[in-house]
């Protein structure tokens, strides 16, 4: 069984870290095999998501039990829901810690300090409240743009005449696709935007192959995020990845308009 | 950083992100502010015609909040990232496909999740299943259906599966050893 100690240094002497999320290094041993390794916290980098980070680390290595100073209530309740207990109230040396451990001293004495799950359906309350906020936040965060489009479009059916829009696309099926496909890709946010948009394009007689590889290269292909994605995963990995998906959303707009007129015709 | 310190920074951030994505809207009120004293009964008409539509998408959209809901409460993406595979083995192929199609929220939240499973040995080839799977979004279902109908949109999806999984291959083929 392994186990996650958070640490202010990289060996067994250094001193239990205070806070679980903002120590500098975590120690995972092997209680198995007695091995043990240092790995820094992406928890203490105080980044976006840096937190969620730490508990992904932790749910890699395989760890099942994490020691520390203290633990929010937050990162203790992600802990627990992935099958991980947290001790806190511990101090001292890495090795102490451990050899207490061991000896069942530290389940024995700081077990009480446990949130145990009082009632059930307290939990359960508390954990749909969390969940409606999460929901809340993440559709009110979508709505101004959406609102934005809707009003958008008002304005396009009202002053712009049907003809402009469809002279702007040829006609051509491989020519409209491409073109479909391009303005997916340097367009960008909510996924439901590109439904609106393509759905209103379709009423002003837009061809289906264009509105696909519009909504398909919207969410695959991002030139605005391509920066970060470089950052993130690297310049090859990136280009890469958008190019393979700008080529194959083609070829799929144009598969799934043929297969949709074969099942509905 | 203390607690409060932290709680003072993300309420600044969430105020420049609110600042940010309420400029769109706010460009288009000020065109029909300028619309509406050029041509006011026009522009009556477009407030009708967004009105319709907003009550058009209105059900879908209760819909996807009660699938966000859910999504939400019982799906816990960390634990399924976690398992993305190595290699593009079934499991691997799976798992990741699974965490694209319910992870949530904007894309460039997820890059250092990313960055950081890929440092821990996940696969080039899960992590672009994991991003075109994002294609696929369960909860926008609703108002996907209302405006496209569900063959097609049954069709789509499928073939957005399919995808994925070739892109994976590719991108395991392409960045062999690198």
């Amino acid at each position: 069984m392994k186990i996650a100690i958070s640490s202010e240094g990289t060996d067994l002497s250094a001193q239990v870290g205070h806070r679980f999320g903002g120590s500098p290094y975590l120690i995972i041993v092997d209680l198995g095999t007695g091995n043990f390794e240092a790995v820094p916290n992406p928890g203490s980098l105080n980044q976006h998501g840096a937190g969620v980070q730490t508990i992904v680390l932790i749910i890699s290595k395989g760890v099942k039990v994490a020691l520390t100073g203290y633990c929010s209530p937050v990162a203790r309740k992600h802990l627990e829901a992935n099958g991980i207990a947290i001790f806190t109230g511990v101090s001292g040396t890495i090795e102490e810690v451990l050899v207490s451990y061991k000896k069942g001293k530290i389940q024995k004495t700081q077990a009480a300090t446990i949130d145990h799950e009082p009632e059930k359906h307290l939990v359960d309350k508390a954990r749909l409240i969390h969940a409606m906020k999460r929901s809340g936040n993440q559709f009110v965060s979508m709505l101004p743009i959406f609102l934005g489009i809707v009003l958008l479009i008002g304005l396009l059916n009202t002053f712009v005449s049907k003809n402009f829009l469809t002279a702007l696309l040829s006609g051509n099926v491989v020519l409209d696709t491409f073109l479909g496909a391009f303005f997916g890709s340097i367009l960008a946010g909510n996924a439901i935007n590109s439904y609106v948009i393509a759905g209103e394009l379709l009423h002003y007689g837009i061809s289906l192959f264009a509105v696909t590889a519009l909504i398909i290269t919207w969410v695959t292909v991002g030139l605005v995020q391509l920066p970060v994605e470089i950052a993130a995963l690297g310049r090859r990995f990136a280009l890469l990845r958008n190019g393979i998906c700008f080529m194959l959303s083609m070829p799929i707009a144009i598969i799934t308009v043929f297969i949709v007129n074969l099942v509905t015709r | 950083m203390s607690s409060v310190n932290k709680e003072n920074v993300k309420e600044s951030k969430d105020k420049k992100a609110l600042g940010r994505i309420s400029i769109f809207p706010v460009c288009v009120l000020a065109c029909y502010g300028i619309l509406c004293a050029i041509e006011p009964h026009k522009s009556l008409i477009a407030m009708r015609t967004s009105g319709n539509l907003l009550l058009y998408i209105a059900p879908p959209l209760v819909l996807v909040f009660v699938i966000m809901l859910a999504l939400n409460l019982f799906v816990k993406p960390a634990q399924i990232v976690a398992l993305f595979g190595k290699g593009l083995r079934i499991k691997g192929i799976v798992f990741s496909m699974v965490a694209g199609i319910i992870s949530m929220g904007p894309i460039y939240v997820w890059y250092p999740l990313l960055k950081n499973l890929r440092e821990e040995g996940a696969g080039n080839g899960p992590i672009a299943i994991f991003l075109y799977s994002r294609a696929v979004k369960p909860f926008l279902l609703p108002v996907m259906i209302a405006y496209f109908g569900w063959i097609y949109v049954v069709i789509l999806t499928l073939l957005t599966v399919f995808a994925s999984i070739a892109i994976g291959c590719f991108m395991s083929v392409f960045m062999k050893g690198k």
